[in-house]
């Protein structure tokens, strides 16, 4: 009977102690999560650097809206109509159906993080031409026309004037904004642009 | 008593569940809200169907290449979101539950960087949290089959690193935020508050307010963000500006998701953070006495109304330095 009680008083004593040490372990887990919020917003790049990156991108959340915007971002795609020989505005939301009226879309965030990644515009491109041309969605291009490529831009809307009066945002086509609000980040290669039309290109841009 | 002590004491101190148990029903319900969106899309969202950024090999804009699913994984993960938040809301085997919600959040998050905001980062750590901590021993399924099982109720206070943990995460969070728009623009720059609302982003409010709010304002309101923000850790560890802070706080993000469409989930999320950890203690033991009642008089009854003893209080404290 005596033996009995002792086991179980060491088995309790036990499990005690992995509770300690468990909540000890937690503890720090939590402490260094924290730490590493505060460090990042602070600018210290001492998270990104020793922590594994899938870990650090969990403690990158605090650094929001730190800036001025100079003007209203957007992002827009055009695309290389074979058979007119001419670029036409390419309405990428029905194949980005996520959040496809503002910002958060996924094709406005591929051009926000990756317009400068070469690997990414052409994996964009790739994807936005084999999309027209498999499953055409409601683009503002016809579903027989091939296309040959695109040309993917921001469009950059000057912020008005406190105290103005002017109207609310809304998405208007491409030819509403003038060339001087439109900055060009990628456009398919001609060469490439001609083998998937399957003929000469007139235009030598 | 020492620092240490001090910290001790309170990561030790009982602590009312119901503060967690508010984050277990409403953080599913915001996160499934900001989530529906991607869930709805699951094929496109972590599927082949939609456009995958490919493998950049350490590109740091990418933490991990995760392949695209086939579409019936991807719609498997979508489901068991839905469930498993769910599941985690009414509090049905909550622990489970909230494990696997949790894991399905952190892949989310990790498989596509495109759909990911703070919403994505911040929900799967704060789920864990709530996996880990004592949840769903009030107002939940299990709190009820518990009952009905054994005739007793859990007790409704006790030490809880959870909670204290959900209490710290968003003052950090204000502190962190406040020290980087300090050191970008916002301390010389006067109209970045007014420069944030224009665009996709923009409500009828927003549209509103941009234009019958006169310049000097927005320099205030953008001095005021900053001030509650880089000041939170100090605000809202004293009890006496608490209050001020938490209303100050619960303000700041009804605007934000009044005026910043899409952002409204992140604002959703912060006020059940704050309304969950930072809720005046008469209140929460208001609310506990009323559900007290309505449990009957089995098992504990212990309420916060005791904690605020402070002849109790003392008398705790005391005996824990003894030990």
């Amino acid at each position: 009977m005596k033996k009995r009680t002792r086991e179980a008083f060491e088995r309790s004593e036990r499990r005690a102690a992995w509770t300690r040490r468990a909540s000890l372990a937690l503890r720090t887990v939590a402490v260094v999560y924290l730490a590493c919020i505060a460090l990042d917003g602070g600018g210290c790049s001492w998270p990104a650097r020793g922590l594994p990156r899938p870990l650090a991108f969990f403690t990158q959340v605090a650094v929001l809206f730190p800036r001025a915007a100079r003007a209203t971002i957007d992002y827009r795609a055009e695309a290389w109509v074979c058979s007119k020989n001419e670029w036409v505005e390419l309405d990428t939301r029905p194949y980005f159906p996520i959040d496809p009226n503002d910002k958060e879309n996924r094709f406005n965030r591929a051009m926000h993080f990756f317009r400068d990644n070469r690997k990414t515009m052409h994996a964009l491109d790739r994807y936005l031409v084999r999309s027209h041309d498999e499953r055409p969605g409601d683009d503002g291009i016809d579903k027989g026309e091939r296309i040959g490529g695109v040309r993917m831009m921001s469009l950059r809307i000057p912020i008005p004037p406190v105290g103005s009066q002017f109207e609310r945002y809304q998405r208007y086509p491409l030819a509403h904004y003038p060339k001087t609000e439109r900055k060009y980040f990628y456009r398919t290669p001609e060469s490439l642009r001609a083998r998937r039309c399957g003929a000469d290109l007139s235009e030598g841009d | 008593m020492s620092v240490r002590s001090r910290v001790r004491y309170w990561l030790d101190e009982p602590v009312p569940i119901v503060r967690l148990e508010i984050v277990r029903i409403a953080m599913p319900l915001v996160v499934l809200g900001f989530m529906w969106a991607r869930v709805t899309h699951a094929d496109h969202w972590l599927g082949a169907a939609g456009f995958r950024v490919p493998d950049l090999g350490g590109d740091w804009r990418q933490p991990l290449y995760v392949p695209p699913l086939p579409a019936w994984a991807a719609w498997s993960i979508g489901v068991a979101m839905v469930a498993s938040g769910v599941a985690t809301s009414i509090g049905w085997k909550t622990r489970a539950s909230a494990f696997v919600f949790s894991a399905t959040l952190f892949f989310g998050a990790l498989s596509d960087r495109l759909a990911a905001y703070s919403v994505s980062k911040l929900s799967p750590v704060i789920i864990l949290a709530l996996a880990i901590g004592p949840a769903g021993r009030m107002l939940s399924v299990d709190g009820w089959l518990h009952t009905r099982r054994t005739g007793k109720h859990w007790k409704t206070e006790r030490p809880s690193g959870a909670v204290r943990f959900l209490q710290l995460l968003p003052v950090t969070l204000y502190m962190a935020s406040g020290i980087a728009k300090a050191r970008a623009d916002w301390l010389h720059e006067p109209l970045v508050l007014y420069s944030q609302i224009h665009g996709s982003y923009q409500t009828p409010i927003a549209y509103f307010l941009a234009r019958v709010i006169p310049r000097p304002l927005w320099t205030v309101l953008q001095g005021a963000v900053l001030t509650f923000e880089t000041t939170a850790p100090l605000t809202f560890a004293w009890r006496r500006t608490r209050p001020f802070a938490l209303v100050f706080g619960l303000g700041m993000h009804a605007m934000i998701g009044l005026m910043f469409g899409p952002v409204v989930w992140f604002a959703l999320l912060m006020i059940t953070l704050l309304v969950a950890g930072y809720l005046p203690e008469p209140l929460l033991a208001r609310f506990i006495d009323l559900t007290s009642r309505a449990r009957g008089p089995r098992g504990d009854r212990s309420s916060t109304s005791s904690r605020r003893d402070p002849a109790r209080r003392a008398r705790r404290a005391t005996s824990r330095e003894a030990s």
